[in-house]
């Protein structure tokens, strides 16, 4: 075959092939579509007057929503305060139920809560949402995560910073500038290997999208092919918006950060657009080698390279001398945690809850946007609570090398929402959750349950006595069981409250023999535990395992007045287009009787009054009501506290992973956790109304005698019990004077003006 | 004209002196079973005493009412979920309100869910201690959850709850 036919057929081969590159590439192209992981969003912070919202609190979420203090209100994300005032630029947020458009607006705060809420025009406003905050995303397992923006999210001098710093050709070039190429390739032969870059964004597009990373003579031909077909059958304005979501920037461990959309929220916790000129030459700085200019790894070369970047625009005239002389005296400016990822325990709860409902694909690619119940300063604050207390746990008794750990769940009775998850001490750590997953035993955590059961008997109220006394319980094997109480005493007879509040295990294991340890475990699984305890007598002090989150969801049922509703971190899903996909809608189902509940609840409020939880009360606002229960189990392993107030619930849970004895009691560790968290939250009373069913009656805690007048040695509590309920009363008591009539009537007529 | 205002306080005296000695607490009738496994509704009242005498009067703060008017027009349109993530912001801010518990109700039965209703409307029962009014409300929502269930009869004896709380 004659040369010239070799040529025509290399020829042909190569228009064949080039043929084909350019189907494949503007097929794929056309019907691009980024895998677009699914946003997660914390609960919006309610805004209106009253809210116990003090004006730190409000300054600390702006700054974590990263709202700009300015002095002029000029674009979105921006706030200015004078005194007791701020005014701020909201920015334009999508919620679950509707898209609030950008807005200004006034608010009042003093020391404790809001004081006036007002839009631009003077108007009060009675209630608004700040923007929920992005806590994170679902990305799939090869880890890339991006917010896809459109040109109209983009400052117009980003593309002009790409392209004076990448590829100043760009506007007309036709997918390769073969000068560069030719200089690229000089500077590869004389150094022997392949390492200049001189590729147009166009190029860099291809690698990124079409092929892998190796560097090869074949690859870069073909590089250049696909980018001549792209370049040949889209407009240039396609292509940089393309190459503005595609192109690698960040890594943050297994997720991989692509596009500035998201490696603005990346690096500075906000949108794209509302960067400013030192931030966006970072983020064009970062196009050349996101981890060795990592901004928080190699700050020093991150600042020098920005500061390349902001000459490069300057000698091209795309700013001005002044502003980059301006920018470039700016700090690097990055968050110091990146955006996202913050809760990793509690985005753990929401990657399960989600999996029920939809494929791990359709989390990981659809864009869906996710609004959950989380509170980030509840979670915060829970957070560094752990890990303070249990530090200073450690040193009190300088404890062993293995770190003790612990886990705690915040939520909203009344709505079931979960608004924290601390899954470890290790804040932002993705490992082991134990919030979910440590089933541990629940040791006296369990005794409201057997109580409950006690007094749905009716044979049973708070104030029955019982006999605390040495229990032997012969078990079908032939073996005894003899619990002891805690303190190794026997208190004899004794109110059933104070059985419950000082945890005595002989007392309770007689209450619950005589109940029945079948309708116990019965009452576990109606209250919300999802697994068949075993019906052992043991079953009494606790012998059954629970989560954190388990036991949360036990005592929602008591915090609720009887009523289980499912613990929810979902509250709505929504499609990438914003079509609601799915609510969880709020869900009661009754499970106990709302009196017996209530009995049971106020019994609870003496461990914290006089009981096992009375450290608490140092910590606590003296006039803040909450109930509880703490839990230990067998050789101090666990440490248990759950309880709650009237707006919040909390369970905290301290151990060792391997299970070795702490040296806590529940009361030692957990409670200080416990009360700890409940007073950062400023919450408020346990204050439920008494069903009509029950009647007040005082009584003496150690005895359980009732108290008519004036006692002397008396310790005196008062507590519902059912109307009718006969008690001993307390002998040696001065009766009270009666009310007189006048009094009585006086009162009465007050009523009566009252109606 | 003497005689007349004593006679009238003669009369009011007697009136509250009666209440007042006697032993028996104003005849709220009590929560009905929740642990019962359909609520049901409770054997309509034997006599007809007089309307107790309210402790209380819950109203809701400018907040939650100006969402539960947001969601008045939202389940108008026909937006349920809508109109239930409206009222449940409202009842974050005032969860132990029964009103707001009672138009979360309301919309509960609107958009179908019949048992739902009757279980919001006897939490709200719980909660409205005091209240004969916010009470009524609450027997009225389990009338209508009844009788959406077809269940007449259980929802004429809480009607006539709701009534002896709040006359006509």
């Amino acid at each position: 075959m004659s040369a010239l036919g070799l040529v025509v057929i290399a020829i042909g081969a190569l228009c064949l092939y080039a043929y084909y590159l350019d189907r494949t590439v503007t097929q794929q192209f056309q019907g691009r579509r980024w895998t677009l992981p699914a946003q997660v969003y914390a609960a919006p912070l309610e805004l209106y007057v009253g809210a116990p919202l003090p004006i730190s609190e409000l300054i600390a979420e702006l700054a974590r929503l990263q709202y700009r203090a300015a002095l002029k209100l000029d674009r979105p994300g921006t706030y200015r305060r004078q005194d007791d005032r701020i005014d701020v630029a909201l920015r334009a947020t999508r919620f679950a139920d509707e898209v609030r458009p950008a807005q200004v607006l006034t608010i009042v705060a003093g020391a404790h809560s809001i004081e006036a809420l007002r839009d631009s025009a003077g108007q009060d406003i009675p209630i608004l949402r700040l923007d929920p905050l992005l806590i994170g995303s679902i990305f799939p397992t090869h880890g890339e995560d991006r917010i896809v923006v459109t040109p109209a999210d983009v400052p117009a001098l980003l593309p002009e910073a790409l392209k004076a710093v990448e590829d100043r050709k760009f506007d007309s070039h036709h997918g390769v500038d073969p000068q560069a190429v030719i200089r690229a390739m000089w500077v590869d032969l004389r150094s022997h290997q392949i390492a200049q870059g001189g590729s147009t964004l166009t190029q860099q597009l291809v690698k990124s999208y079409f092929l892998n990373s190796r560097q090869t003579m074949g690859r870069k031909v073909r590089e250049a092919l696909m980018a001549f077909a792209l370049e040949a059958h889209f407009t240039k304005s396609d292509l940089m918006n393309a190459y503005i979501n595609e192109i690698y920037l960040g890594q943050d461990g297994d997720r991989a950060v692509h596009g500035f959309g998201l490696a603005s929220q990346f690096y500075f916790g906000k949108p794209l657009a509302e960067v400013d000129l030192a931030e966006l030459s970072l983020l064009v700085a970062l196009v050349r080698g996101p981890s060795y200019y990592d901004p928080r790894h190699h700050p020093e070369r991150a600042f020098a390279r920005r500061n390349l970047v902001l000459k490069l625009m300057a000698d091209l005239k795309v700013i001005t001398a002044q502003d980059a002389a301006n920018a470039t005296s700016r700090p690097l400016g990055v968050t110091s945690r990146a955006a996202g990822a913050y809760y990793p325990s509690y985005l753990d709860f929401v990657r399960r809850t989600l999996r029920r409902d939809y494929p791990e694909s359709d989390l990981t690619q659809e864009g869906l946007k996710i609004y959950t119940s989380l509170e980030p300063r509840a979670q915060d604050d829970a957070e560094q609570t752990l890990d303070r207390e249990l530090a200073r746990l450690e040193k009190s008794r300088a404890a062993t090398s293995a770190s003790l750990d612990g886990a705690v769940v915040i939520t909203s009775p009344a709505s079931g929402d979960v608004i924290a998850i601390v899954g470890g001490r290790r804040i932002g750590y993705s490992g082991f959750n134990r919030a979910l997953d440590a089933a541990r035993p629940m040791g006296s955590v369990v005794k409201p349950f057997v109580y409950l059961t006690a007094l749905e008997t009716h044979r049973y109220n708070p104030a029955s006595i019982v006999q605390d006394a040495p229990v032997d319980i012969r078990m079908s094997n032939g073996t005894h069981w003899r619990p002891l109480n805690f303190t190794r005493q026997t208190y004899g007879p004794v109110p059933l409250v104070r059985a419950l509040a000082e945890s005595l295990n002989q007392a309770t294991v007689a209450v619950g023999m005589d109940t029945g340890v079948t309708h116990v475990a019965q009452t576990l699984q109606r209250f919300g535990l999802e697994r068949a305890p075993a019906q052992v007598p043991a079953l009494l002090l606790g012998a059954v395992n629970a989560t954190p989150l388990e036991v949360a969801q036990l005592y929602t049922g008591l915090a609720n007045g009887g009523y289980r509703m499912p613990l929810r971190a979902v509250r709505t899903v929504l499609s990438a287009a914003g079509q609601p996909l799915k609510a969880f809608a709020l869900e009661l189902t009754p499970i106990a009787q709302p009196d017996v509940v209530f009995e049971v609840d106020q019994m609870m409020q003496q461990v914290i009054e006089r009981g096992t939880g009375r450290a608490a009360r140092t910590v606590l606002p003296r006039d803040v009501v909450v109930v509880g229960k703490s839990g230990t189990t067998q050789d101090l392993r666990d440490s248990w506290f759950a309880g709650f107030s009237g707006s919040h619930l909390a369970v905290v849970w301290v151990g060792y992973d391997d299970n070795r004895p702490t040296g806590f009691t529940g009361a030692a560790a957990a409670l200080a956790i416990w009360s700890r968290v409940l007073a950062s939250l400023g919450t408020t009373s346990w204050s439920a109304a008494m069903p009509d069913s029950l009647t007040e009656v005082s009584i003496d805690y150690l005895s359980g005698l009732q108290i008519e007048g004036t006692c002397a040695n008396a310790d005196t509590i008062r507590i519902g019990v059912p109307v009718s309920t006969q008690l001993a009363k307390m002998p040696g008591c001065i009766a009270a004077a009666a009310p007189s009539l006048a009094e009585r009537l006086a009162e009465r007529l007050r009523a009566i003006i009252h109606q | 004209m003497m005689i007349r205002v004593a006679v009238l306080f003669l009369f009011a005296s007697l009136a509250a002196c009666r209440s007042l000695l006697s032993p028996e607490r104003p005849p709220n009738p009590p929560p009905e079973s929740a642990a019962t496994a359909a609520p049901s509704g409770a054997a309509p009242p034997a006599a007809a005493p007089a309307p107790p005498i309210p402790t209380r009067q819950y109203r809701l703060g400018s907040a939650a009412s100006a969402l539960v008017a947001q969601a008045h027009t939202r389940a108008a349109a026909g937006d349920y979920p809508a109109a239930t993530a409206t009222l449940e912001r409202a009842l974050r801010i005032e969860p132990e309100n029964p009103l707001a518990w009672i138009e979360l109700g309301r919309v509960q039965l609107a958009s179908g869910n019949a048992a739902q209703a009757d279980h919001m409307g006897h939490k709200a029962l719980g909660l409205a201690t005091g209240d004969p009014n916010a009470q009524a409300a609450a027997w009225r929502l389990i009338a209508e959850s009844l009788r959406a269930r077809g269940r007449n009869e259980e929802a004429s004896a809480a009607n006539a709850h709701a009534d002896l709380l709040v006359p006509h």
